[in-house]
């Protein structure tokens, strides 16, 4: 459904994507010249085949700028061992700059006493949407300007520009670099500039708002880079043409603790999808029939395919990390610095060499990743620091940048000498290549169908990419080739619509990342989001008993998952804010999709099993049974049939995707291939007739297929879609096609020999009528009471150990009744001998009889720091471990 | 930039009358290549420009075969609109129309905006049922009525024309776009939104 809208979307704004290719391709044009070189020759040894292929590639993009010599550049490796990037800088200080909520006047009072070029993001409540405000210097008239950010579908940009960015980071992170349609860069501020490493920009961001009056901005800093050699330093900052006699003398082997203070757990490899897009597009003829796999095989049976993606980032190995922003600016950068090698492996010289098959530039890309991981390799160490030098200069028309990049371009010669200018602006180039392409891959995007969109325009303007979560999905290949047949194009549109598909995926990718946060911050006990999901999931997969119906059931599934999306979209639980990342009218559609992978995903077995009970029990099975059979023995002249029919082997190929429908957890994503199932429907129906068939026609031929497939699961399963797709999407083709395929079951669950050609029960007509009712008022707007119903307790016995179960504690019931409800659960004899405890910083409290468990939970998880408790429904006497704690701490916590 | 509503559109009436024909007939000519298509002619989408605002229609076919009557209540819930077709060489569909019009009034969403199409317009020859008699009937319930013909592309814009300014529009500004088609009633009406 999300994925046929998208392809509209994407369709209708195809002018605009070409365009804003157009702008990518010249950014990437000016990127060339504004480029500073450095030493490659480290990095020539290592992928000597790929570096005038991917040029290849960049000048396809861009065959305007082919008579600019291009050049080699940073590797990266400098920013990897003393200093952190722009985009790091702002990934980690988010809670100084991005102030959403901050008003009108707030911002004025903080900017006034900032020096120009001092930016704040933030929500305009005048113009209802992002805005820039921006520090000018006292020579504009105004101190202050506000420039309106645009959000669309995918990107952020700003009013005016035609450069887009995918998230918010890297719109700023450009505009720190380039000052495209503002009136100067923005500049930050001195404290974050400067600082070395991320733990003193944790520092800073704990700051928050009170940074920009507390003495850590505007006191000037010691100067720079203490632990850098000085010469060197003065060598770089002094003369270009030092480094262009002796390109060699800046390299030099990394101390350990340099790399240590910005590396994290190994390095990655990382291709832009962009370029690899590009890539693929002059090899589509070889690499088609990879468009036919699945993203996530990664190929082990093709010679062609890509070697296995390298290790996932650090975010999963760094449980102890209390601190989420950390965990993932820490995984950030090893991706940062790799896209910059990869920028640089993109521009590296322009010999015309045949194009190597992908998997070469693929091992050579982890032949670089193994190269910054193992940290023996020598490194280029970079002659001179940008950032502190733009930093400490205060004025505001004061741009390094362009003055450097002016000097690049005038020096900028032919590849002989195109070493002379690698220093300049090393800092301003990596964050450049981050920032033009917004299309970088991303770092917590393990599912990001890297490969597998090569060559498939509709696999990644369709839903394809996101089947990929959906690891029990079967025969996808299958589906693709149909589908792909489906959609016959001339072939200049394919290409471009490839082109766009290009870019369009390489915007998904913070979508996927903000899902795929969320899908981790649900596993996160420490978190309340992620106790009221596991609260809740384990609430229903151990209270089988707890729904009347059905519909019930998947009711409360469906209300929780609105709730804790309206939960999400209100706390400050996610860091970075989903605003961010996310352009205002995706955010929910991205929530959905989030709330399906941590609630649907787990339950959904579960979920299936009770669905299959409750029509086992209410007997309907039964009777649907009996009618299929029933009705699969009439003609198609009976059902009212005068249209082609589905022959056999088009009715197992339906089935086929009933089946496939039946693996995935998603409502959107089965209702998805059940619009393939109609579309398949309709072809059959108009190719063998030539003419367009209303509703009067498809409805008979839907019921006759349904018939014809003779799969009871279909019942659930288009029950499952009805009660739990995003009540957004039911008035458009999907619910369409739902509300038809629910009719069909309908007419054959009633279809019975007397009254075939009647009137369905009234039974039934009063089941939609409720069914509509139910899902067009239950919007209301969820308190956060109704999550906090849930509490999980652990029973701890002596022999036996421990076992859990979460149990239904309103807010207002005492420890007293919990225990009543403990004895109960975990069938104890003796409850008098028993009592609720808590178990939290290694210390255990008996609760007091007339405490409120509830309230107990809300106080620990209102800490600041997150603490690791449990509630323990144990004997009072005994403990496990022979030791009895006193209870002494039980009022501070009841009370508090 | 003009907002976008949608507005889910059901289309009712006989068998036979031309219910997708007309919808075919207004998705189609001066058919958007930049609009992805939908499936097929049972759901189609249009999306027409009124006033300050675009009027994506999202317009749900319905079979008119009696026994998929009890079916109807789930296709024309939600919507802002019904069209509701007879064809003017078939007296037995206007009495169909008549019978929809009734079941809207008791079940259907509050305030939808009813719009009846005389389809087969072309076909004035062999006519059955009076332009008057529909005039009449659609006054008497404060219908839009035009006779249309999809076969010749007549008034098939006039009708959703029609159905847009029926359409109150999200803020209280005039709509700057009144009547210069031959349409029936045209009292405002106040329609919920659709979703």
């Amino acid at each position: 459904m999300a994925s046929l809208t998208m392809a509209a979307r994407c369709q209708d704004k195809r002018g605009s994507f070409f365009k804003l290719i157009d702008t990518i391709a010249s950014e990437i044009g000016e990127l060339k010249q504004e480029m500073v070189q450095t030493d490659v020759s480290l990095e020539d040894g290592l992928e000597p085949t790929e570096i005038p292929s991917m040029v290849k590639d960049m000048d396809n993009v861009c065959p305007e700028k082919k008579d600019l010599k291009s050049c080699p550049r940073d590797s990266g490796y400098d920013s990897l061992s003393n200093r952190l990037s722009i985009l790091d800088r702002l990934l980690h200080t988010h809670p100084i700059w991005l102030q959403l909520s901050l008003s009108d006047e707030e911002v004025a009072g903080i900017l006034q006493s900032q020096p120009p070029g001092i930016f704040l993001v933030r929500k305009s409540s005048k113009m209802q949407k992002k805005v820039l405000s921006l520090r000018l210097p006292s020579e504009f008239g105004s101190y202050l300007k506000e420039f309106a950010i645009k959000e669309s579908t995918y990107t952020f940009s700003l009013e005016g520009s035609g450069i887009s960015f995918a998230d918010l980071f890297r719109l700023i992170a450009f505009y720190c670099i380039s000052r495209d349609v503002l009136p100067f860069t923005l500049k930050l501020p001195h404290a974050i500039s400067t600082a070395k490493t991320e733990a003193e920009l944790e520092d800073l961001a704990q700051l928050g708002l009170n940074f920009w009056n507390s003495p850590a901005d505007n006191k000037p800093l010691n100067p720079p880079a203490p632990h850098r050699p000085l010469p060197s330093d003065g060598v770089c900052r002094a003369s270009r043409q030092l480094c262009l006699i002796n390109g060699v003398h800046s390299i030099r082997t990394r101390r350990p603790s340099e790399l240590e203070c910005s590396q994290t757990n190994g390095a990655l490899c990382f291709i832009n999808p962009l370029f690899l897009k590009v890539h693929s597009q002059d090899l589509s003829g070889s690499l088609k029939r990879q468009s036919t796999r699945t993203p996530e095989v990664n190929g082990t049976e093709s010679p062609r395919s890509p070697p296995p993606r390298p290790p996932p980032p650090s975010i999963n190995s760094l449980p102890t990390s209390p601190q989420l922003s950390r965990t993932e600016t820490q995984a950030s950068m090893p991706e940062t610095v790799n896209h910059n090698k990869h920028g640089n492996v993109d521009l590296l010289g322009k010999k015309p060499t045949p194009i190597p098959p992908p998997r070469l530039k693929k091992q050579a890309s982890s032949l670089e990743g193994e190269g910054s991981n193992a940290k023996t390799l020598p490194v280029i160490r970079p002659c001179l620091s940008q950032e502190p030098t733009s930093g400490t200069a205060g004025s505001p028309g004061d741009a390094p940048p362009e003055q450097n990049l002016a000097a690049c371009k005038k020096t900028l010669p032919t590849s002989s000498d195109s070493q002379l200018q690698w220093n300049g602006g090393r800092q301003r180039l990596s964050d450049m290549s981050i920032s033009t392409s917004s299309s970088d891959s991303l770092e917590f995007d393990r599912s990001m169908p890297l490969f597998g969109y090569e060559g498939d325009t509709n696999s990644s303007l369709e839903d394809y990419e996101g089947e990929s979560d959906q690891e029990s999905m079967a025969p996808p290949i299958k589906s693709k080739k149909k589908r792909s047949s489906s959609f016959v194009l001339p072939k200049i549109v394919k290409s471009q619509l490839r082109k766009v598909s290009g870019v369009f995926s390489s915007f998904m990718t913070p979508e996927k990342r903000m899902i795929k946060k969320i899908a981790e911050l649900s596993q996160d006990k420490r978190t309340y989001f992620g106790c009221l999901v596991q609260d809740y999931v384990s609430f229903l997969q151990e209270n089988k008993e707890c729904h009347v119906s059905s519909t019930d059931m998947l009711q409360t599934i469906r209300q929780f998952m609105t709730q804790v999306k309206n939960y999400l979209s209100q706390s400050s639980e996610l860091d970075p804010p989903i605003e961010s990342l996310i352009p205002e009218d995706q955010i929910d559609i991205v929530l959905e999709k989030a709330m399906h992978k941590c609630i649907l995903k787990p339950l959904k077995s579960h979920v299936e099993a009770m669905l299959k009970d409750f029509h086992t029990a209410d007997g309907s099975w039964k009777q649907l049974k009996e009618n299929l059979q029933l009705v699969r023995q009439r003609s198609p002249q009976d059902l009212g049939v005068f249209a082609p029919t589905p022959d056999f082997v088009d009715v197992e190929k339906i089935k086929v995707k009933f089946m496939t429908m039946q693996k995935m957890y998603s409502p959107e994503k089965k209702v998805m291939l059940l619009l393939r199932v109609c579309k398949l429907i309709y072809t059959v129906m108009e190719n063998n007739s030539g003419r367009m068939y209303g509703a009067d026609d498809f409805l008979p031929v839907l019921t006759y297929v349904i018939a014809q497939c003779d799969m009871l699961e279909l019942d659930t399963e288009i029950e499952y879609m009805m009660e739990l797709l995003d009540p957004s999407l039911l008035h458009g083709e999907g619910g369409y096609y739902l509300t038809s395929a629910y009719g069909a079951l309908s007419l054959i669950k009633n279809f019975q020999e007397e009254q075939a050609a009647r009137l369905l029960s009234s039974e039934t007509r009063d089941t939609l009528r409720q069914w509509h009712k139910r899902r067009t008022t239950n919007r209301t707007i969820p308190s956060v009471d109704d999550f906090q119903n849930y509490l999980r307790v652990a029973f701890q016995e002596v022999n036996s150990g421990c076992t859990g179960k979460t149990l239904l504690v309103r807010p207002y019931i005492t420890t007293e009744d919990v225990c009543q409800l403990c004895a109960e659960k975990f069938k104890v004899e003796d409850p008098e001998e028993y009592s609720l405890f808590l178990f939290v910083d290694e210390t255990w409290q008996q609760l007091a009889e007339d405490t409120y468990p509830q309230k107990i939970k809300a106080e620990l998880h209102s800490r600041p720091q997150p603490h690791v408790f449990h509630f323990v429904y144990k004997r009072i006497k005994s403990d496990p471990y022979g030791v009895i704690f006193p209870n002494n701490e039980e009022e501070n916590v009841s009370t508090s | 930039m003009m907002a976008i509503r949608e507005l889910k559109v059901c289309l009712l009436g006989d068998t036979g009358v031309g219910k997708s024909s007309i919808v075919c007939r207004f998705v189609q000519d001066h058919f958007d290549h930049n609009i992805s298509p939908t499936i097929g002619a049972s759901f189609m989408t249009k999306t027409v420009p009124c006033g300050n605002e675009l009027h994506k229609f999202l317009i749900w076919d319905t079979a008119g075969q009696e026994r998929f009557h009890s079916l109807a209540p789930m296709y024309y819930r939600g919507s802002a609109a019904a069209v509701i077709v007879y064809d003017i060489t078939k007296q037995d569909s206007f009495n169909t129309l008549k019978k929809w019009v009734k079941e809207l009034k008791e079940h259907g969403p509050e305030n939808i905006v009813m719009a009846i199409a005389g389809n087969k317009c072309d076909l004035s020859d062999i006519r059955e049922v009076p332009m008057k008699d529909a005039k009449e009937y659609a006054e008497s319930i404060g219908a839009v009525v035009v006779e249309t013909s999809a076969k010749c592309a007549i008034n098939i814009e006039e009708l959703f024309q029609g159905i847009s300014r029926q359409i109150p529009p999200l803020d209280h500004h005039e709509n700057g776009n009144n009547g210069t088609i031959r349409l029936g009633n045209q009292t405002p009406q106040t329609i919920r939104r659709c979703c």
